[in-house]
């Protein structure tokens, strides 16, 4: 292979889920089997790159201002559920039993890791909250140690008595996050949510 | 149940040996450092995916392999004829059991119960806590996995705690993670107060078919804290926090647990006679041979490594007795078995390759 080639690969293989077969593999793809690829691919990583960004409201993915569910003016707003990271609202979007809006955290508690409450999205959701529109948080968080701990965080962290906790769990497999549960669970893990504080 | 034939690839010092178990009695005769111990450590491994040896799994990898295969073929009480296979790789493991993918440990932990008997069981008598609470864990684990996930909670949470003590954090975060801790403390304690009750009865019925004396031994708890309440730890742990930052650990929990093995009120490490220590040991390894075939109705394979020859004769008769005669024993030694225990099938272990012997002139 050639020294352009492998500082493609070593690249490649720094982002999460890839070896150092499947970088090469990826590389190989790009450069010799469709090159024809490589011009849109560009475009598009630099395009999302330039216009993508967090939702101020809420931490999902938007292009500039709200994101969608933030802007659909039929989302209930009383209601806030609270998730890890967006793939998490994505498998509750996907499961379609609810109607309200979210709050992505980007992370949760873990010492171990080096992740406290300041690496989490934490300031706007207490705006949120402040602003008086939030009468309920679903905390839809993992249902291990550090999901646990984060939850307790909130509850605590958020003094305020007008704001019902709700966290669901029913159904969710112990240790398991909601990425890793199938629509019908996570419906029924939302239906089947205990009060919390 | 009884383990019939056994495969082994690149695990530890051997490249590759298939053996076809005949009979409830086998013996692997060698000098130390040649593949006995190898053996039952890749039979026992069957039982919860794990050495019991070495925590670091790419130790059982052979020297300049990309990973370790196990096969194991059994008859089972209630599964009748069954395959297992286990891949090792020096990150993770693949297993499947009839065909099937292993997906979830807490399904499989507890079907194939083994019983590994060694010369370093006198810890469980004279040694620190930490081997005697781990006896406990793997006893009640093997049969209650939720038991397992709670232990699992708990050291997760002591790690968490413990690295908010060592870099400071708020007492808002501190007790965001005392909750999960206090939680499991809490039950961690309950269920180890209700096994050591049960288990009692099994040890000191053990100990006396093995030591032959009136004498009952006892097995008394001694938790660190005797506190069941999820809210009475939440307080313990709030209130520890200043002196356990300074001791950049978490000090009091279920992690310093012990528990006292008693003639009346006297405790055996202290005032047991060296054989009755020895008795004691193997009384507590059998309690777990019953323990774990009552509870599940398979029978353990027991793993004997280098134990049989430690004992005197009389011991060596009852423990026999003790064990039963469905109980199949796969066990090590330099010299050759007992031939009062039965018809043995022997092989000769040698560099990591295992020879099955005929009759014993021809090692001579
Ligand atoms: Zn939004």
């Amino acid at each position: 292979m050639t020294p352009a080639f492998e500082k493609l690969q070593k690249h490649l293989k720094q982002l999460p889920g890839l070896g150092f077969r499947s970088a090469e593999r990826i590389a190989l793809h790009l450069l010799v089997e469709k090159p024809e690829r490589l011009p849109t691919l560009v475009t598009a990583l630099l395009e999302a790159a330039q216009t993508v960004r967090r939702c101020e409201r809420c931490g999902n993915l938007a292009e500039g201002g709200p994101c969608a569910i933030c802007a659909n003016e039929k989302r209930d707003r009383s209601v806030v559920c609270v998730v890890e990271h967006v793939p998490d609202l994505v498998a509750l979007e996907r499961s379609g039993a609810y109607q309200g809006v979210y709050h992505v955290l980007h992370g949760k508690l873990s010492p171990i890791q080096g992740v406290g409450p300041k690496d989490l999205n934490l300031p706007s959701l207490l705006e949120r909250i402040e602003a008086g529109e939030v009468r309920e948080l679903i905390l839809a968080l993992s249902n291990d140690v550090e999901g646990e701990a984060t939850c307790h965080y909130l509850t605590q962290h958020i003094p305020i008595d007008r704001v019902k906790f709700s966290r669901i769990g029913f159904g969710l497999p112990s240790g398991g996050g909601v990425l890793y549960a199938d629509s019908v669970t996570l419906k029924s893990a939302l239906d089947g949510r205990r009060e919390y504080r | 149940m009884r383990l019939s034939r056994i495969t082994l690839e690149h695990f530890r010092n051997i490249p590759l040996a298939e053996l076809t178990l005949v009979g409830r009695q086998q013996f692997f005769i060698g000098q130390n450092g040649q593949g006995k111990t190898n053996l039952l450590e890749a039979v026992s491994y069957l039982t919860a995916l794990r050495s019991f040896r070495t925590s670091d799994q790419s130790l059982l990898i052979g020297h300049g392999q990309t990973g370790a295969g196990i096969a194991y073929e059994l008859e089972h009480e209630l599964l009748d004829d069954t395959g297992v296979t286990i891949k090792l790789r020096p990150q993770g493991k693949e297993v499947t059991c009839d065909g099937e993918w292993v997906t979830k440990f807490s399904e499989y932990l507890g079907r194939f119960p083994t019983v590994v008997f060694s010369s370093q069981d006198q810890q469980l008598v004279r040694g620190a806590p930490a081997f005697r609470r781990r006896w406990l864990d793997l006893t009640i684990a093997a049969m209650d996995t939720g038991y397992l996930q709670l232990l699992q909670q708990y050291h997760r949470a002591v790690l968490d705690r413990n690295r908010l003590l060592k870099s400071g954090a708020t007492p808002l975060e501190f007790s965001a993670f005392e909750l999960p801790l206090a939680t499991a403390a809490a039950q961690i304690v309950q269920k180890r107060a209700a096994n050591v009750k049960v288990l009692s009865g099994y040890v000191a019925d053990a100990y006396t078919a093995i030591a032959g004396e009136k004498e009952r031994v006892t097995m008394q708890y001694q938790p660190d804290l005797d506190q069941t309440d999820t809210k009475g730890w939440t307080a313990v742990f709030a209130k520890n926090r200043g002196r356990d930052q300074l001791l950049k650990t978490t000090s009091t929990g279920p992690h310093r647990d012990d528990f006292d093995l008693l003639f009346g009120r006297h405790a055996v490490r202290d005032y047991g006679s060296e054989g009755q220590q020895r008795s004691l040991a193997l009384a507590l390894r059998l309690a777990q041979v019953n323990y774990f075939h009552e509870r599940s109705g398979v029978q353990p394979v027991v793993l004997a490594d280098d134990v049989l020859g430690e004992l005197d004769q009389d011991r060596r008769k009852r423990f026999w007795t003790a064990l039963g005669f469905d109980c199949q024993v796969i066990a090590t030694g330099t010299g050759f078995p007992d031939a009062e225990l039965g018809d043995w099938q022997i092989f000769k272990v040698d560099s990591g390759q295992f020879t099955e012997i005929e009759n014993r002139d021809s090692l001579r």
